[in-house]
């Protein structure tokens, strides 16, 4: 076009711009782009330097630029680490297996075959026909554009013709082509309505949901194992996609498919059908899918994290402690269950009663402590056993433990009268936290012993055992909740 | 490297014009149609093998072969329906192609492209393929039904029509299914050379839209055809790329949509993609995930694009109509594959980044594209 013009006399920047200073400065990503392909053509002369610096500028300014679209000579496979052709040769082999059943399928049974629709009735869509009944219904940018030139030429007043021009109203006329338009604008939305006037009835179809539904499944049962793994498959890769795409209901109809083909193999679609149901906040079902994804795959900690978000926001949150417990106890390090751990486990504080206190043992072996215990926290230790001074209700804060397992609370209440201990009893109590200890408990039998021991200690030593209570004499405080820690 | 990377995993020259390469679905093997010097037609089957590839079948017929497809096939007989140089569709068992299963004198031109549907959809109408051609018509066959299309969309005859053809008549180049969600609903779209874009109903049996484009459309693609229509891109001569948002319809506007001019643009100096705009042959959606897809292009490059969403797909205008919203388009990758135009494209509709590329230079390549499963 402007073959004689220079670039830099076509973008309009003075050849002035072309300066490191001004590059440095400029803060305008078009006018940057055209700066860096000034440099770039070589037009003005061939600044290296200049060229780099303002191509480093235009990144931070616009880094997705297209100035940057760069094309590189394809590399062959051997840039490819064997491990990672492996996956390929080991798919081949696997869909070779399949081809190959396929393929004696297809030998069994050519005769028998899925019903099929019928055969459409034979019609002719006529192009040209078309177009012009798509002109009269609805205004198509093309045809409409053409008649109105039309009726406005016919009824064209000549510059001359004064008389007419008297008789002209301006506001008449806009107010025509107004009603004109908007009549046009009228049919299209009427032709468009029926358009989806049409699908909404397919969708009331749907009431015959349940006969269709076994009509498939009729279809399902015809079909072989490696078709169904396909189709299944095929779903649970459409289903991702609107999940990805935010279509949570959609994503759930396929997972819906999905499971329905290849129910034995599901796992993947229960889980992500569960992650949609997060999504739509239906918890209950979510639920439901997570244990039906964790029956096929036990130890899936995607599913038990789902599980527990989905437990957690249907309000079980006890439930939902527990589950994180067992997502550590898979993986040890993962974060997610960590921080929200944390997060429940001061809720969980929160929830219990007001009036409660909640009493921390905290087994320490009796040379070395833990190193995940912080320094600063208060806990009644094994190696020393409860001394009658007892830090006050500092001991008692849930969120200064650091529980491992799933943590009991034992209600001590019945046996803690206010300010007073039933002695008999406490023997008895320490016995069951044994007993229980032995049933839940992963940990070495030592521990166990040892906490039994302690708890003997209390018994015996009741003289000098006072609980927490009864040190913050003004509290009243009448229940006591031992926190279980392993 | 943590985004995608194209790789050529294996090449074969071959000795014929390569015109069309498809995956048989659930196998390791390919299909690669052509035309012989003598102007025969090849068709050649070839299977993966580790690191190489081996030659399982090799048929010749008449007439020069130049678009195939598995869409209306069943996964238990996997016949290849195939359009030639000489207007015959033909439905071919690759185990025995000699006698072909379905075989028609559809169009009296070359068919141009071919698309078929129905075929592992359970639940989604019958099977059906559509077939374009030089001819400008498009038409409907279901191999079930005797020697005539089921739907016939052809232009009206015209003057100079006959022995001294004129070039009036529109040349269709590109064909795609989509919007076949259920039983009823179909859409055919078509791409002329002279631009023009239509889209059949073939529930309504109408044109449901057209418009026309800047340049003749050589490749189109519902992202998915088997779901409620959601996009179709479209490539044209001169480089262009469009992705329509086929979600919502204004009743003026039609589909919204996102342009690319420079999908085709050729590389310049240092790798930089400033080069002149070639023809973006083809456009092919990865099937595991619907928003990225890939377009070959004149000059023998092979790109690879992500559709990014807009946050709000639908608006309303002030005249409280409906008007969709196009996203973006990224370039996530670029390769030169060959010196020639790379015009057709297949990934594997069961392995993530396998896909096979045919170009002009005579040769077929097995590609790997890692790390897709990023996107």
């Amino acid at each position: 076009m402007d073959k004689g013009k220079s670039l830099l006399q076509k973008y309009h920047i003075p050849i002035s711009n072309l300066d490191f200073g001004y590059v440095e400065k400029c803060e305008n990503a078009r006018e940057m782009e055209k700066i860096v392909m000034i440099l770039r053509s070589g037009e003005e002369g061939y600044f290296p330097d200049l060229t780099r610096c303002a191509e480093e500028k235009l990144k931070k300014l616009k880094p997705d630029s297209k100035l940057f679209r760069t094309e590189e000579k394809i590399q062959q496979s051997n840039v490819l680490a064997k491990h990672e052709l492996k996956p390929i040769y080991d798919w081949t082999n696997e869909i070779k297996n399949k081809d190959n059943v396929l393929s004696e399928l297809k030998e069994e049974d050519t005769v028998q075959s899925l019903d099929l629709p019928p055969v459409r009735k034979t019609t002719k869509i006529d192009i040209d026909k078309d177009e012009t009944e798509t002109s009269k219904n609805k205004p198509a940018p093309k045809p409409s554009a053409k008649p109105q030139p039309k009726s406005t030429n016919e009824q064209r007043i000549k510059s001359t013709d004064y008389s007419k021009w008297d008789k002209y109203d301006p506001d008449e006329e806009i107010l025509r082509m107004d009603l004109e338009q908007e009549r046009e604008k009228e049919q299209a939305q009427i032709k468009l309505k029926n358009i989806i006037n049409t699908k909404k009835e397919d969708q009331l179809e749907i009431s015959e949901e349940i006969t269709e539904q076994q009509r498939l499944n009729a279809q399902i049962a015809k079909l072989s194992q490696v078709e169904r793994e396909q189709y299944a498959e095929k779903f649970r890769l459409r289903g991702n996609e609107y999940f990805k795409a935010k279509e949570y209901e959609n994503a759930v109809r396929e997972y819906t498919r999905a499971i329905n083909f290849d129910p034995a193999q599901a796992a993947r679609s229960y889980n992500n059908r569960a992650i949609s149901y997060l999504k739509l906040n239906n918890y209950l079902l979510a639920i439901k899918d997570c244990e039906a994804c964790l029956r096929l795959e036990p130890d899936n900690v995607k599913a038990l994290l789902r599980l527990a978000d989905a437990n957690y926001n249907q309000g079980y949150r006890r439930e939902s402690y527990g589950i994180y417990q067992r997502v550590l106890e898979l993986e040890p390090n993962n974060t997610s269950a960590k921080k929200s751990l944390e997060q429940l486990r001061q809720q969980v504080g929160e929830l219990a009663p007001a009036h409660a206190t909640r009493m921390v043992i905290q087994e320490l072996p009796s040379d070395t402590a833990p190193t995940t215990k912080k320094p600063e926290k208060p806990a009644i230790s094994k190696s020393a056993t409860p001394k009658p001074s007892i830090p006050k209700p500092a001991t008692v804060e849930p969120a200064t433990v650091e529980p491992v397992k799933l943590p009991k609370d034992y209600d001590l209440a019945e046996l803690v009268k206010p300010n007073r201990v039933i002695k008999s009893k406490i023997a008895t109590a320490a016995e069951a936290l044994g007993g229980t200890l032995k049933n839940t408990n992963s940990i070495a039998n030592a521990q166990k012993q040892q906490m039994q021991h302690m708890m003997q200690k209390v018994a015996s030593a009741q003289g000098q055992l006072r609980l927490p209570q009864s040190t913050c004499s003004g509290s009243t405080n009448n229940k006591l909740l031992i926190q279980e820690l392993q | 490297m943590d985004k995608p990377q194209m790789i050529e995993h294996l090449h074969e020259s071959v000795a014929y014009t390569v015109y069309d390469t498809k995956w048989i679905p659930l196998s390791a093997k390919f299909v690669v149609l052509g035309s012989k010097p003598n102007s025969h037609g090849i068709l050649d089957i070839y299977e993966l093998n580790e690191d190489k590839l081996k030659k399982v079948k090799s048929v010749e017929k008449k007439a020069a072969f130049k678009c195939g497809t598995f869409g209306a096939s069943s996964l238990r007989n996997r016949h290849m329906a195939i359009g030639d140089f000489e207007g015959r569709l033909q439905v071919l068992d690759l185990e025995r192609p000699e006698m072909a299963v379905y075989n028609v004198k559809g169009h009296t031109g070359i068919i141009n492209c071919i698309d078929a549907i129905g075929g592992t959809q359970l639940e989604c109408g019958a099977p059906e393929i559509v077939t374009g051609g030089r001819d400008g018509a498009v038409k409907v066959w279901d191999i079930r039904q005797g020697q005539e299309p089921v739907v016939d969309i052809s232009p009206p005859a015209q003057m100079g029509d006959g022995v001294n053809r004129s070039n009036l008549r529109r040349d269709c180049w590109a064909l795609a299914f989509g919007n076949t969600f259920n039983a009823e609903e179909r859409l055919i779209a078509a791409g002329y050379d002279n631009g023009d874009l239509k889209l059949f109903d073939l529930r309504a049996m109408g044109v449901r839209w057209e418009a026309t484009i800047r340049n003749g459309i050589c490749g189109l693609e519902f992202d998915r055809r088997d779901i409620p229509m959601n996009k179709l891109a479209v490539t044209t001569l001169e480089g262009g790329l469009l992705v329509y948002d086929m979600r919502t319809q204004h009743p003026t506007k039609g589909f919204s949509y996102v342009e690319e001019r420079n999908a085709g643009r050729s590389v310049g100096s240092n790798g930089v993609i400033t080069g002149p705009k070639a023809t973006v042959w083809t456009v092919r959606h990865v099937p595991q995930n619907r928003d990225v897809f890939l377009t070959g292009s004149g000059t023998g490059s092979i790109r690879l694009w992500k559709y990014e969403y807009p946050d709000r797909r639908v608006f309303q205008d002030a005249d409280g109509n409906k008007e969709g919203v196009a996203g973006k388009l990224h370039m996530i990758s670029a390769v030169t594959l060959s010196s020639q135009p790379v015009h057709s494209f297949d990934w594997h509709p069961d392995k993530l980044g396998l896909a096979v590329a045919g170009a002009f230079d005579q040769s077929v390549r097995v590609l790997i594209t890692t790390k897709l499963n990023t996107l």
